[in-house]
């Protein structure tokens, strides 16, 4: 049974049509178009194609069929002619007696003797016409508008086109000759197959030939039902009928991309089984795993079948121990299965030995170059495997810079030729990636000679050297990141804290370990509702590490469409972000609105976070090299009250009112007692003079000491960021909890970090108060300041977009026009008076770039 | 050769008094049963074959109303049987096809004696007291993915769905397979599955079942294995592998296999 299965399935279902029918309408279960005939149906196809035809060639005019398809129009010639074989036409018409004819292929190969054989031909048919007709069957038609490979060149083509001229109208000639007597006896037919592309060809280099030939075009439809040209079937359906591997050469690319990768790695093969011992004693465990599983599987015996199983059962015993019985092609596959298998064992004991041993890839490279090799134990030093190396992750620390630069530069130098012919180094690789245009300058070739160099150099010098950067850099860095972060976010000091913690701990190799080896992205998750913040912080981040701006990529339903970029059209956030990557593997990258994304989205990123590295939507994978990932979501529910009341920012009210353009001005005015007494008392707290204003907020040591004093001033708090946060959770900790940030994701990022709702209130006293210092700073303290709320609000929506920070719009806006109004004050008695900062213009649209007002009108 | 053989690719192999019938799930075909097939020839005729709609059945056959419930798969599956005259079998079924035996069993059952789901989920969306894994959304934007860019939906959702590397030997089977479908085919048969709701079915299902499941699945919440254990109509046992993905068969055969067999050859005990 089973054996007629496997053979039956590539004939044809033409031949046996008939042999279906009476099971068929038994099985009530039947799938009814199966019932309707199923092959007979495809045959019944191929009968009316053939049945045009036969109508074409009884015609007086226009009767020579050309069959015009992609997919076997030969069939339908194949089946004429056994029917015109077998007398199924009947005994009456044309046809009865007619004679076939076939161009033999050295016809079609000796291009030089074309038409001598064509006269030839003359004579064949001119002895065999009389007894009935004959069809001319012309085969495929290529051969008039081809021209053999071997060949080639502008030249060769148009002697070839010349002959195949001269062929169309000896052709031409030749029916012209047999048909001319007129009677419907002793006709000559010609009848061809071509391919759309050919008979389109045909067309146009051989224009007359349609008229000269009388030829009838006939459409065969592409349903044709044959497995073995079925585009879609199966490749192991090819290869089940032992004998019949139509397709070899199709085949194999499909079954083994990953080998074919592999191959275009260029690996040599010294590299391949280049492990440590460690490493290479796991690899040969693992492997002899693996071989015993698959002698597990040849073990399990079933010769009696072997003939009637398809070739993928056969596979799953790949070293089968009588391989007589498998034909050589079957072998050739298990052999490849059997090899892909091995290597991709191999590699991954590879990658895993160069991310655990760095060193070792790197002595083994020098011991190719310097000849005084050690002995091979020495070489996995055992203290070396203890410490991830974190060299790949210092070097991107761009304000660092100079100093890198400085104790590298012996480094640098002495093996530089040796870096490029590193092999298999990751980080090499990611540079080719990298864009062409930094490499100019010759600092940042310098930059990345060191880049290069940390990537894989590990020996116990320099990496001493760097170690030593690396605590130095600590605390260094902390600092300025946080100072810069806190300026341009600064109403999330908490979070502030935490991202610049975050992104230390992880750039000096203490991130959290995933998969084999530490690696270089970074991936940080921002959740809560503040999306500026986010952002605000992420081109801190972007510039300060990077020196860069941030690439932001939606991964949600676009909001607003503020960065609907035309380059990105037409591209999946996947192509977007390897593209990204490919473009500067060292960069920040704000992954938005992930609690938006769709699953498949959601799972190529979660995959990338645990794998390093990313594969896009054509397949090809990327290293995400040393890039900075930041994934937003919001996931908080915040009390809806909180917002309505005013008590949380609102963004999208900041946008309103801020997409306005407004000016600022400055007045004098008399003072209302009232007013006054009022805003010293009830505010006497949050107001008061803050010294260390200069530097913002920054969490410097040495701010502590200044802040001593402040204590003496009737405050419950021992400094300012204490009062910040008794504040912002008093109010706001109360109506916000993030509720559902998914374990998957906070499980497998380096770290996430909580950005609260902003309490309004707080940020408006803020920037109240920074006012007022400045004020107080420039003019004197013995005038005060008034800002209505409403100016407020329109200072913080400005803020909320615009790029500046408060103390840079204050610094340079503010102070200036601080200063004008000084003079114009009344210099010895400014009792009774106050300076109220108040909106001059309100006029619909904004027409700069600017969210802020650039200046400030003083009046005096 | 029959035109039900033939369009369902049904091939027979091994030898032994009793019948199993290997039905593979969504996006694969009867490959997939690579690895298992060669422990049980010595001892089971083994019966294999591709659902309509896969990669390797001719598209002409695909009959969109027909297949647009799971009935019309399970009534392929009796067709089969009949077709070869088989009196009872063993019923191995993944994934959807685990679901399709079921409703074979409901209409035939003096054809089964045992289903052995693999991955088996009775609804894919979430509902009022039910877990199912999926939202409608969820769902949504899986299909627009599928209709949009069929490459580069395979692509991404064969790994997710294995559970691996793109690399990965099974990952790359499964998007073959995956890639052998016909795109609007895929969209339909996918749309037939994720809307599917067998729960009020389940009680029907009389004969024994073995439950088998993958610890962790983005398909099949591993609770969706207890599930079926308290509503299948029959008796049933559950399984939990320590493995990962929808297709365990193809991703951790050496876990998966002895399993399988285990019960294959068991039964429940009385």
């Amino acid at each position: 049974m089973m054996l007629s299965t496997a053979t039956q399935l590539s004939t044809p279902p033409t031949a046996t049509p008939s042999t279906v029918v009476p099971l068929a309408n038994r099985n009530i279960y039947l799938n009814p178009r199966l019932q309707q005939g199923g092959t007979g149906q495809m045959g019944n196809q191929r009968s009316e194609e053939v049945k045009k035809v036969l109508d074409i060639l009884v015609r007086t005019k226009k009767r020579n069929p050309v069959l015009v398809g992609d997919s076997e129009p030969e069939a339908v010639v194949k089946e004429l002619f056994r029917k015109i074989e077998s007398k199924e036409l009947g005994a009456e018409g044309p046809l009865k007696n007619v004679q076939v004819i076939s161009i033999e292929k050295e016809f079609l190969y000796d291009k030089n003797q074309i038409l001598s054989k064509i006269k030839e031909l003359d004579r064949v048919i001119e002895s065999r016409i009389v007894s009935g007709g004959v069809i001319l069957d012309l085969g495929d038609l290529k051969w008039l508008v081809e021209q053999p490979m071997s060949f080639g060149g502008a030249q060769q083509q148009q002697v070839v086109s010349d002959i195949g001229r001269a062929a169309v109208v000896e052709m031409g000639k030749l029916l012209a000759r047999f048909t001319g007597d007129g009677t419907n006896d002793n006709n000559l037919w010609l009848i061809g197959t071509a391919t759309c592309e050919t008979y389109l060809r045909c067309q146009v280099y051989h224009s007359t030939m349609e008229n000269d030939w009388d030829l009838q075009a006939v459409p065969i439809t592409s349903r044709s039902p044959l497995l073995g040209i079925f585009p879609r079937v199966g490749t192991e359906r090819i290869l089940s009928n032992p004998g019949e591997n139509l397709n070899p050469l199709k085949s194999v690319p499909t079954l083994h991309p990953a080998l074919t990768r592999r191959v275009s790695e260029n690996l040599d093969p010294a590299q391949r089984t280049s492990f440590c011992p460690q490493c290479s004693d796991n690899y040969e465990k693992e492997l002899s795993k693996l071989v015993a599983i698959e002698k597990s599987f040849s073990e399990a015996k079933q010769e009696d079948n072997r003939p009637s199983l398809p070739l993928w059962l056969k596979n799953a015993k790949l070293q089968s121990s009588d391989a007589k019985t498998i034909d050589q092609s079957e072998g050739k596959y298990q052999e490849v299965l059997s090899k892909q298998k091995t290597q991709e064992l191999q590699k991954k004991w590879r990658e895993t030995c160069l991310h655990l041993h760095p060193n070792y890839h790197h002595k083994i490279h020098s011991d190719r170059t310097a000849p005084p090799a050690l002995s091979m134990p020495s070489l996995c030093n055992p203290n070396l495997f203890v410490r991830p190396p974190f060299q790949p992750r210092l070097q991107t620390t761009k304000p660092l810079g100079e100093v890198l630069q400085l104790n590298t530069n012996p480094v640098t130098s002495q093996p530089q030729g040796c870096t490029s012919s590193i092999p298999g180094s990751p980080v090499r690789t990611d540079l080719v990636l990298g864009p062409k245009g930094t490499e100019n300058t010759p600092e940042k070739a310098t930059e990345d000679g060191v880049k290069d160099l940390l990537g894989c150099i590990s020996s116990e010098p320099q990496t001493k050297v760097l170690d030593k950067f690396a605590d130095a850099l600590d605390a260094d860095t902390y600092k300025k990141l946080l100072k810069g972060l806190k300026e341009k976010a600064w109403w999330q000091a908490e979070a502030a804290t935490a991202v610049a913690s975050a992104i230390t701990r992880c750039r000096l190799g203490n991130g959290r370990c995933r998969g084999a080896g530490s690696r270089g992205d970074t991936w940080l998750l921002f959740t809560g509702p503040d999306r500026v913040g986010k952002k605000k912080m992420s081109s801190v981040l972007a510039e300060q590490i990077c020196g860069t701006i941030p690439v932001i990529i939606c991964l949600g339903s676009q909001r607003g469409g503020e960065e609907s970029d035309m380059n990105f059209r037409g591209k999946t956030a996947i192509d977007r972000i390897a593209e990204a990557v490919r473009h500067n593997p060292f960069s920040v990258i704000m992954l938005e609105d992930i609690d938006e994304a769709d699953m498949i989205l959601r799972g190529s990123v979660k995959r990338a976070i645990e794998r390093g590295r990313l594969t896009d939507s054509h397949g090809r994978e990327i290293s995400l090299g040393n890039a900075i990932f930041i994934l937003t979501g919001d996931w908080s529910t915040t009390n809806p009250e909180a917002t309505r009341d005013g008590h949380v920012v609102d963004g999208k009210k900041l946008a309103s009112i801020a997409s306005r353009d407004w000016q600022l001005g400055l007045i004098v005015r008399e003072k209302s007692a009232k007013r006054r007494v009022n805003w010293l008392q009830n505010e006497d707290r949050p107001i008061k003079p803050r010294r260390e204003l200069g530097s913002g907020l920054s969490l410097d040591l040495n701010l502590a000491v200044d802040t001593e004093d402040d204590r003496t001033d009737g405050s419950h708090n021992s400094s300012d960021l204490t009062i910040d946060h008794e504040d912002e959770l008093g109010l706001v900790g109360r109506q916000f909890t993030i509720t559902s940030v998914p374990h998957e994701l906070a499980s497998i990022v380096d770290d996430s970090i909580v950005f609260k709702p902003v309490d309004s209130s707080f940020v408006r006293r803020e920037i109240k108060n920074t006012i007022s210092v400045k004020f107080s700073m420039v003019v004197g303290d013995n005038l005060p300041i008034e800002i209505e709320d409403d100016v407020l609000e329109k200072i913080l929506g400005g803020l909320w977009h615009d790029q500046t920070s408060l103390e840079q719009w204050i610094e340079n806006v503010l102070a200036p026009s601080f200063n004008q109004l000084k003079p114009r004050l009344p210099s010895i008695e400014s009792r009774g008076l106050v300076v109220r900062l108040v909106v001059e213009s309100d006029s619909g649209e904004r027409r700069n770039g600017d969210w802020l007002p650039s200046r400030i009108t003083v009046e005096g | 050769m029959g035109v039900v053989e033939e369009a369902h690719n049904v091939k027979l192999v091994g030898s032994g008094d009793q019948t199993i019938v290997l039905a593979h799930g969504f996006g694969t075909d009867q490959s997939v049963w690579k690895h298992l097939v060669p422990h049980l020839v010595d001892d089971y005729r083994v019966i294999l074959f591709d659902n309509m709609g896969a990669g390797t059945t001719n598209p002409d056959y695909f009959d969109f109303e027909r297949y647009s419930t799971l009935e019309g798969y399970a009534y392929d599956v009796i067709a089969i049987l009949e077709e070869l005259r088989v009196k009872s079998c063993i019923f191995v079924g993944h994934s959807v096809s685990a679901m399709i035996g079921a409703i074979a069993s409901i209409t035939r059952p003096d054809l089964f004696t045992k289903l052995v789901t693999v991955s088996a989920s009775p609804r894919y969306l979430n509902d009022a007291n039910y877990y199912g894994g999926f939202e409608k959304e969820d769902i949504q934007q899986l299909f627009e993915a599928m209709q949009s860019n069929y490459k580069a939906w395979c692509d991404g959702f064969a790994p997710l769905v294995v559970g691996g590397d793109m690399e990965s030997v099974a990952v790359q089977e499964f998007s073959r397979t995956l890639f052998n479908m016909r795109p609007d085919i895929a969209l339909s048969v996918a749309q037939t599955i994720f809307q599917s709701d067998m729960r009020h079915l389940l009680c029907h299902v009389t004969i024994p079942c073995h439950i088998i499941q993958s610890m962790k699945d983005l398909a099949v919440p591993v609770v969706i294995s207890e599930y079926l254990h308290q509503n299948f109509g029959g008796k049933s046992i559950v399984e939990v592998m320590q493995t990962d993905g929808h297709l365990p068969q193809l991703s951790s055969p050496d876990v998966v296999i002895p399993i399988l067999l285990k019960h294959i050859r068991c039964s429940i005990a009385t």
